[in-house]
Parts: structure tokens; C-alpha cells; sequence
């Protein structure tokens, strides 16, 4: 599903390297957690696998496609089989609870049919029925990540990343989010979840895998966040 | 492609920044009006080459008292040489009367010229109308009744360089006001990029195709450009009824000046309107692929 190869990342502006030699796989329905402190190479590891960004050496794979060798014009089209959701929400904030998910859908030429059928569906999986004709500023931060989570799973990605999704969120919110998540895991997507947060880390008793200084420094199924927090 | 959806987006840009909108549009239209009188000057001078060129190339204007003979000899020497292709007398009545038709809308200057004011004189064709200086020599001034031999060519050309530099002059500033108005456009779709950086990003993260997300700008820099000609193409029909068609009625009906045609204005405008479209979209694209991120 996922697969790194001896991934190393430069960034023209800093003499470390962002991600150093990094190898690993992630396959088809893993639930991984992405841990390390600011800097570590997390939003790095994102970033390649969306292909915002090509690694500086090494091979970089999604759903079995070498993103190194794939043209320009069909990165929209792995993008539709991932799915983002970020720690500042990222909705548009003119635009309704079910115009914000509906959008995702009319911006890769959804029929206008599927998008009225498929846009109710998933914000009752989210729990946000009845609350379809909000705007966001109108929702608290928890109700706004399921929008956005809505949005990001709405085109039923094989792949979910999350960069810190619930940074923003209290303790138990964010429990509500990672029930979310884990219901959109039990689906067969892939989870990638970069996270700080070791009381969910260590609930969760998931796959992690600890960047440290852009190297794998640990690499546990059912681990929890570790000792030296 | 939903055309709702892009055309909702146009819009809204549109609006966003409407000051810059406001700028790009005047800047356009300023700009393709330029190119459109430019145009509309170059039409003029090739009908006016018309008009003049293939009437007279070297007049000779004869003394008032030039004698008969000395008017048959010239004549004759006409006829016999083998530099000229036609020739025409003009008499005194004549050359009033043509002098009276030319200006007819300037009472006041024909009431001023006595009849016999303008000299009688022979109009002459040339097999070759560069071979002016052959004639020149062949009647010199002030002989046998010469009061002047004159090279309406030489005269046609000195008109001429005058109104090819005025339509150079005005394409030049035409080209310094699109480069304003590419400029303009490209700024503003910096703008509204900037403006719209949430929706883009989202759409770049969802897998929307290139296209999909630069259209809208595309789309608002082409209806831009658009205006912009709709402009211009109003600026050349006022400036066609209300300058050209009432100052310069009268040389216009003497024939020294050809009319501006409506069939000229509408020959014009659909390379106007191509013009803004094109170089709107292009500019917007070109900045779209330098400068933003989508």
C-alpha cells in the first residue's frame, strides 16, 4: 500500500536532512501512528506521500505506483484515493457544513446525483445530521475535524493521512475523533495519523513508528508512545 | 467540467477584487483601443495611397504669361517622350474648379481666391514614377513658360512618412499600455490566487486536475480582456460618429481624406477582442505557472 525505499529528503535551506535513509511498508488496512517531535521529519514523510514534494533519493510508493516516475498530470489522480485531514481543520469558512464535503466531490466532476446521494451519507457516519446548513465558525473544533473528516473520507480514499488531527482538540473530543477515525480504519482505509499526543498513542495500541532527526528510531506494532516523553 | 461551478468562481473573483478588476479592464481597454486606431490608420493610409498615388506624380505648373506655342511644345515634348504614360491639362477654369469642389465646405477661402489665381498646368504619369528627375531636367524652371515642375510623389511620400509615424507613435504607446495591462493582469491574478489559496489548496489536496483549478483564472483574465475590447471597439465607434465623421466631414467629402467605414471598425474588432482575450489568458497562464502554487 505504502512503501518507502531508502527515502532521503534535503531541503535546499537546511544542511540536516528532513528524512534520512528512511525504508519502511505500510500495507493495506494498518492503523499506523507517526510519532516524533517537531522537526523530525512527520510533515516531511506527508508531504512525499502526497507527492507535494519528491524525495531527494530513494523511491517513494502509493497503492504500488512509484510516485518517482509518475507525470505531473496524474498526481490529481492519486490524490483522489487519499484522503487529508490537518490540525487547523482547513474548511471553508463561506461555505456550509455540506457544501465544504460536497465540494471535494465537485472539484473532480462528481455528478451533481452521486454528490446529493453520497454528501448526507457520510456526515450521518460523522455524526453531524442535522447540522448540514451550519458554517463552520457556528461549530465547535471537534464538529469541525468530522467535517473535515467528512470531506477527506467522502471520496472513500484508500488512504487517510492525518497530520496531528486532534492538536487543536480537548482530551475528550479527541477521543470522539480517534473513534471516528478508527470506525473509518474498520472500512479497509489505511490510517496514517502523525500525533504528539501519547494518551491516544498509548489507548490506542496501534503500529508506531518513531522518526527521530529524519531516521526510524522504532518501528512497534501495538506500541505505545514511549518512555522518553 | 461544471460550468456553474467555474462561471460561480469567476464571479466571485471578479468581485473579490474589484478595484484591480476595474484597473485591468481600463488599462486593456486602453491598450486594444490604441491598437485599434493604429489599425484604423494603417487601412487610411493604404486606401489614401490609393486615392493619391495613382492620380498624379509630377505636376507642371506654367507661367501666367506662358505663350501657345510655348504650351503646344511642351505638350508635343509630352506626347514624344517615352518616360510618360499619360499626361492631362489642367486650365486655369480648371484648376479653379477643382480648387472650388475640394474645399466647398471653406466658402470663406474660395471667396478669398480669385478665379484666375491658380496657375494652368500639366498633369503628367509616369511610365516610372521614380524617374522624376528625368522630366525635371527635360523642362527646366523658368524656361519656355516653366514656372515650376513639382514631384507630387516626393510630396505623397513626405504625407505619408507623417501618418506612418503617427501610426507607429500610436501602436508604440498601444504596446506600452499592454505591457501595463499584462503586468496589471498578472498582479491580479497573483491576487486572487492569494485570495483564494483555502479553496485551491483544498482542491489540490482532493486530486482536482490542473485545469480544473486554473480555469477559473483563466477564464477571469479572458472575460476581463474581454470587457477591455468592448471597450476599445465602443472607444473607435464614438470616436468614428463623433470626431471623424463631424470634424473631418469636409476633406472626407473633397475625397483628400478617406472615410472611416463601418465595415473597417467591424473588420477590426473580432482582432481587438481576439487580441484581449489571448493576452489575458496567456498572461494568467503564464502566471499561474510561474508564480502560484496550485
Amino acid at each position: 500500500m505504502i512503501e518507502l525505499q531508502h527515502v532521503t529528503k534535503i531541503y535546499p535551506t537546511s544542511p540536516r536532512p528532513a528524512l534520512d535513509d528512511v525504508s519502511m511498508q505500510i500495507d493495506k488496512g494498518e492503523f499506523v501512528f507517526l510519532i516524533g517531535s517537531s522537526g523530525s521529519g512527520k510533515s516531511t514523510f506527508l508531504r512525499l506521500l502526497l507527492k507535494e514534494d519528491n524525495p531527494t533519493k530513494g523511491v517513494v510508493k502509493v497503492n504500488d505506483k512509484n510516485l518517482g516516475t509518475m507525470s505531473k498530470w496524474q498526481v490529481p489522480k492519486l490524490r483522489r484515493t487519499m484522503g487529508c485531514v490537518f490540525q487547523d481543520f482547513r474548511l471553508l469558512r463561506n461555505k456550509t457544513v455540506a457544501e465544504n464535503v460536497a465540494f471535494a466531490l465537485e472539484v473532480i466532476n462528481k455528478p451533481q446525483r452521486t454528490i446529493k446521494r453520497v454528501v448526507p451519507e457520510v456526515l450521518e457516519m460523522v455524526g453531524l445530521e442535522g447540522k448540514e446548513n451550519r458554517l463552520p465558525n457556528e461549530l465547535s473544533g471537534g464538529e469541525q475535524q468530522r467535517v473535515a473528516i467528512a470531506r477527506a473520507f467522502v471520496n472513500r480514499p484508500l488512504v487517510l493521512l492525518a497530520d496531528e488531527p486532534t492538536g487543536n482538540l480537548d482530551p475528550e473530543t479527541s477521543q470522539d475523533i480517534m473513534l471516528l477515525l478508527e470506525r473509518i480504519n474498520r472500512t479497509g482505509t489505511t490510517v496514517v495519523m502523525a500525533t504528539h499526543d501519547y494518551h491516544i498513542v498509548d489507548s490506542m495500541r496501534r503500529r508506531v513508528i518513531e522518526l527521530n532527526d529524519g531516521v526510524v528510531s522504532r518501528d512497534q506494532s501495538r506500541g505505545v508512545y514511549g518512555v522518553g516523553r | 467540467m461544471r460550468v456553474n461551478f467555474v462561471l460561480s468562481e469567476v464571479a466571485a473573483g471578479l468581485r473579490r477584487n474589484l478595484t484591480m478588476t476595474v484597473a485591468m479592464i481600463l488599462t486593456t481597454g486602453i491598450s486594444l483601443g490604441l491598437m485599434g486606431t493604429g489599425l484604423l490608420i494603417a487601412n487610411m493610409i493604404g486606401d489614401m495611397r490609393e486615392i493619391y498615388y495613382d492620380k498624379v506624380q509630377v505636376s507642371i505648373y506654367l507661367t501666367d504669361d506662358v505663350s501657345d506655342p510655348q504650351r503646344d511644345a511642351i505638350a508635343a515634348a509630352l506626347e514624344g517622350s517615352p518616360e510618360v504614360r499619360n499626361y492631362i491639362y489642367e486650365s486655369k477654369a480648371e484648376a479653379y474648379e477643382r480648387f472650388t469642389q475640394q474645399f466647398q465646405e471653406q466658402p470663406a477661402l474660395i471667396a478669398n481666391t480669385p478665379e484666375d489665381a491658380l496657375p494652368e498646368s500639366f498633369r503628367v504619369e509616369l511610365v516610372n514614377p521614380e524617374r522624376y528627375e528625368v522630366i525635371a531636367q527635360e523642362f527646366p524652371v523658368g524656361e519656355n513658360g516653366v514656372e515650376d515642375v513639382r514631384d507630387e510623389g516626393d510630396f505623397l511620400d513626405r504625407l505619408f512618412s507623417l501618418l506612418n509615424g503617427a501610426r507607429n507613435a500610436t501602436i508604440a504607446v498601444a504596446v506600452v499600455q499592454a505591457l501595463a495591462s499584462l503586468l496589471l493582469i498578472s498582479n491580479s491574478i497573483q491576487l486572487a490566487a492569494f485570495n483564494r489559496r483555502n479553496e485551491t489548496n483544498i482542491m489540490r489536496l482532493v486530486g482536482a486536475s490542473r485545469w480544473y483549478t486554473q480555469l477559473p483564472f483563466i477564464l477571469e483574465a479572458a472575460l476581463a480582456g474581454l470587457i477591455g475590447a468592448g471597450l476599445a471597439i465602443g472607444g473607435l465607434v464614438l470616436t468614428k460618429v463623433l470626431f471623424v465623421d463631424k470634424t473631418l466631414a469636409g476633406p472626407i467629402k473633397a475625397g483628400i481624406i478617406p472615410p472611416v467605414d463601418w465595415s473597417a471598425i467591424a473588420a477590426i474588432s473580432p482582432i481587438i477582442a481576439a487580441a484581449g482575450v489571448g493576452l489575458a489568458s496567456v498572461a494568467a497562464y503564464v502566471t499561474l505557472r510561474l508564480y502560484v502554487r496550485l
